[in-house]
């Protein structure tokens, strides 16, 4: 066995100590620790931990970022390219673009905003090569993401249907709009988080949010 | 259906200030000063942008709740509003072939970045800096109260060309409360035996910096 010349050094940032103030009285490390689950799988690690480990190149780490963020990221994708069948696409994509891209990440918005934006660009690009700048409202393909139900009331059926002329008119907004309208009224984002994914001003997000708003509750003003 | 085409350019002719307003509208004061400019002002001077924001956050101030112009565009956001919110709680879900797919492709294109060089009588042999970095972060996961973050093994060549001892630089977070110094040290003591035992590289140096502390129950971060 090599001769160990130095054991290092050992340097607490000055954060973790300033935020740990019981650590002045050593004890031993029994007594600190009492039973519970001792190995730390992906899933208990934090989300900073998890992106500094994918980014040394630790598929695992990614695998748990893109499981925590998937869902999220593939209602936008449903909602904004209109059928699941292209979500997946986007989706799988995204998440790929994420994974050669993640040196890339730096921190300055938080993980998700830069999710959020890489299937953004994703699914503008897949509006940009398979329709028509303002398409036309196609209800079957817009039904295909409200789901299925099980026989109700009148009601019921009013509100699907509701809900169905709703996925339609969405289909039938400008991308742009589209994409501002999901992440603000479907997935509840503020309107500074919308204009870092976008890479669009703020003002020019509250525009666009408000004149997808209008027109669509023009459209839905049958289903009052 | 009539849909407005996007111009994208609400606000010409102002100057952005290029500080971004981080308030949510759900946040906002009504009737505060506003940093953005109107987006659709009504006859009574308000923005029916903003009415409709108050609207969804019901933070309706008393001359919007009065104004007939706020009215109307309250009364179109409340319209809709039903709608999208039975619309935003369809549950979606992707299906997992999805992720399963994506690692998948991941591990195809998967090409070794960093090579740590090992001892071989058999000709030249070298370690993924990757796979390594995962085997001594196991380590390190394994101990109570102790998670590793970064990990990153040099092994620079000693004077007569021949691969160094390795040196190990660690960022690990550690449970609030746990002595840091015996842990450290205990940290230290595993990476050395597993780089030894488990890698085949004896390691002479392991910094480890405390970079972050978590509680008991840490979850994502969210």
């Amino acid at each position: 066995m090599t001769a160990l010349h130095d054991a290092g050094e050992l340097h607490p940032a000055p954060g973790a100590a300033r935020r740990n103030p019981t650590r002045a009285a050593p004890q031993p490390d029994s007594a600190a620790e009492p039973a519970r689950p001792v190995v730390a799988t992906p899933d208990d690690l934090d989300e900073q931990t998890l992106v500094v480990r994918a980014q040394e190149g630790d598929v695992r780490a990614f695998e748990t970022l893109a499981r925590r963020h998937q869902v999220a990221l593939y209602r936008l994708a449903v909602r904004v390219l209109g059928n699941r069948a292209d979500a997946e696409d986007a989706l799988q994509d995204g998440l790929l673009d994420a994974w050669r891209r993640i040196g890339s990440f730096r921190g300055e918005a938080s993980f998700s905003t830069w999710l959020y934006r890489i299937v953004t660009n994703r699914c503008l690009g897949l509006l940009r090569r398979t329709r028509p700048a303002v398409p036309v409202a196609d209800p079957t393909e817009a039904g295909d993401v409200v789901g299925a139900r099980s026989a109700s009331p009148e009601r019921q059926a009013e509100l699907d249907a509701g809900m169905t002329a709703l996925a339609a008119a969405l289909t039938g907004l400008p991308h742009d709009q589209r994409v501002c309208f999901v992440l603000r009224e479907l997935e509840g984002l503020g309107y500074a988080e919308i204009a870092e994914i976008t890479g669009a001003r703020e003002t020019t997000v509250r525009g666009r949010i408000h004149r997808a708003r209008k027109a669509l509750a023009e459209v839905m003003r049958p289903w009052r | 259906m009539a849909l407005t085409p996007d111009t994208g350019t609400p606000d010409t002719g102002t100057p952005d200030t290029g500080t971004p307003d981080t308030r949510t509208p759900y946040t906002r004061t009504p009737g505060a000063v506003e940093a953005h400019v109107p987006v659709e002002p009504l006859a009574c001077g308000r923005d029916a942008a903003e009415v409709w924001d108050h609207t969804e956050a019901g933070t309706l101030d008393e001359h919007e709740r009065d104004c007939p112009h706020c009215g109307a565009a309250a009364a179109d956001a409340r319209g809709l509003e039903a709608m999208v919110g039975r619309l935003a709680q369809e549950p979606l879900v992707p299906p997992a072939t999805v992720v399963d797919r994506v690692v998948g492709a991941v591990l195809a294109e998967l090409r070794p970045r960093d090579l740590i060089p090992l001892d071989s009588p058999h000709g030249p042999a070298a370690l993924d800096a990757a796979a390594a970095a995962a085997v001594l972060r196991g380590v390190v996961d394994a101990m109570a109260g102790m998670r590793a973050r970064s990990c990153r093994i040099a092994r620079p060549s000693s004077s007569d060309g021949r691969p160094g001892p390795a040196e190990v630089a660690m960022t690990v977070t550690a449970r609030f409360g746990v002595d840091l110094s015996s842990t450290t040290a205990r940290v230290r003591q595993m990476v050395l035996a597993a780089g030894e035992q488990a890698l085949g590289v004896p390691v002479a140096r392991v910094d480890i910096e405390v970079v972050d502390v978590f509680l008991d129950e840490p979850g994502p971060a969210r």
